[in-house]
């Protein structure tokens, strides 16, 4: 039985520990793929594609937020006979990939060497 | 596609007012991508139990529109350490004076139900300190976050190390709680038998009255100070243990002196009829007065000063704990 608790806390600690991880890097990637522009629904295909899965219910406001942030641009356009929201990476948003780029293969070399 | 209006109400019904129409816009348009793309590989419309696994996969309405709130807290992580022991400090000596009370109308003669008064209204005194608290603390992070006190702060001005005081034997303790259950008994027997207290003094003087009043008192002195040490026996670890027995029972002191202060006759004579012996008690009376008076200063300054060590003890782990993380 305790073995039970522990072993469903490690899982706790483990998926909390994961999004951690995660969540700088799919800001990253969606920033990479919003160097040309793309709605919500083929940003998620064209990331699950690359094997980064990423539910809606992050998606989007992270979009929101990149948004609010200033690196990200959006207008709604109609497509297919439905209006949807294209995003793209605004001048800022473009400086602040570069610099995060950097930041990102320097982390990778580092921790390359490390593990 | 009623199931998905549906959905889509109750997400919005959660979400910031101002971008509610917006969100939906957006949500719907993905969930219809979704649901077309699915009934073109399948060459048929989805079925509702299809449509049902799909918004399962979007997680609950309330979960997703809280994904789009900013995150709100009270009181911020940098705030929270210092905030909890302000609190558990502000709480316990909330409970101290309710205690307090009970025992000085208990000694004071009234009923047990009465004095158990303000005990009992301890649960609405402890509320009422925890909104406070935190009210103020709320208000100290929202204003600290506003001016970002934080980029201000200077090394030089941190509190200095708290030295952890060297811990008494289990020996010690056990010596110590003997001492006090001999001396606790010699005491409680003697206010009955006075002769145990005064010896041969006992033809000169006796207690006046005010000791019977004030004899529950003494018992909840003696008892509480016995369990303090049975507890540091118990818990060595229990470093502030020391503090929190000297705070009580300087409280508890301070109860006795008002008492013995507002009362004209510490002493009586042991025979009334006797002029020569009044006045010699009259005076001895006098000099305990001043004695008492004394006793009850150094008693509020050491209760002061045991209550600042304490909180600030809390406040030097609290900031260092804040500083390392």
């Amino acid at each position: 039985m305790q073995h039970m608790v522990e072993g469903s806390a490690n899982n706790e600690v483990l998926e909390n520990l994961r999004l951690e991880l995660r969540r700088g890097c799919l800001i990253l990637a969606v920033l990479a793929e919003l160097r040309s522009e793309r709605y919500g629904y083929t940003l998620r295909k064209a990331l699950a594609q690359q094997g980064l899965e990423i539910d809606e219910g992050t998606l989007y406001p992270l979009l929101r937020r990149l948004e609010s942030q200033g690196l990200l641009a959006s207008e709604w356009r109609e497509e297919d006979k439905r209006t949807k929201r294209f995003y793209r990476l605004s001048t800022d948003g473009k400086l602040i990939l570069k610099q995060l780029s950097v930041e990102w293969k320097s982390i990778n070399a580092s921790l390359n060497e490390i593990l | 596609m009623e199931l998905i209006d549906r959905y889509l109400q109750a997400v919005k019904f959660s979400l910031p007012r101002a971008q509610r129409d917006d969100i939906i816009k957006e949500l719907r348009d993905s969930i219809l991508s979704q649901i077309e793309e699915k009934e073109a590989a399948l060459g048929r419309q989805l079925t509702k139990d299809e449509q049902v696994e799909l918004l399962k996969k979007l997680g609950s309405p309330m979960q997703l529109a809280s994904r789009y709130g900013k995150q709100q807290h009270v009181i911020g992580a940098t705030m929270f350490p210092i905030y909890w022991k302000v609190l558990k400090a502000a709480l316990g000596l909330a409970f101290l004076v309710q205690a307090a009370a009970s025992v000085a109308m208990a000694a004071a003669g009234k009923t047990f139900a009465q004095s158990l008064s303000p005990l009992l209204h301890y649960p609405g005194v402890a509320l009422s300190v925890f909104g406070w608290v935190t009210v103020a603390f709320a208000a100290m992070d929202f204003f600290g976050a506003k001016i970002q006190v934080s980029d201000r702060w200077d090394p030089r001005k941190l509190p200095p190390l708290v030295k952890s005081e060297p811990r008494k034997s289990r020996f010690e303790l056990i010596a110590r709680l003997v001492i006090q259950i001999v001396f606790g008994v010699w005491w409680l027997a003697g206010l009955h038998y006075q002769y145990l207290i005064f010896g041969p003094g006992i033809a000169l003087f006796r207690f006046g009255p005010v000791w019977q009043t004030i004899y529950p008192l003494f018992v909840v002195i003696v008892l509480v100070d016995v369990m303090f040490t049975a507890a540091m026996i118990a818990r060595p670890h229990w470093t502030q243990g020391r503090h929190v027995a000297l705070l009580v029972m300087s409280a508890l002191g301070l109860v006795v002196l008002y008492f013995l202060i507002n009362t004209p006759e510490v002493f009586v004579a042991a025979d009334p009829n006797a002029p020569e012996l009044q006045e010699l008690v009259k005076s001895v009376n006098y000099g305990i007065h001043i004695g008492l008076m004394i006793a009850a200063i150094v008693n509020v300054i050491n209760i002061g000063k045991e209550a600042i060590r304490l909180i600030g003890r809390s406040f030097g782990r609290a900031s260092q704990a804040s500083v390392g993380s």
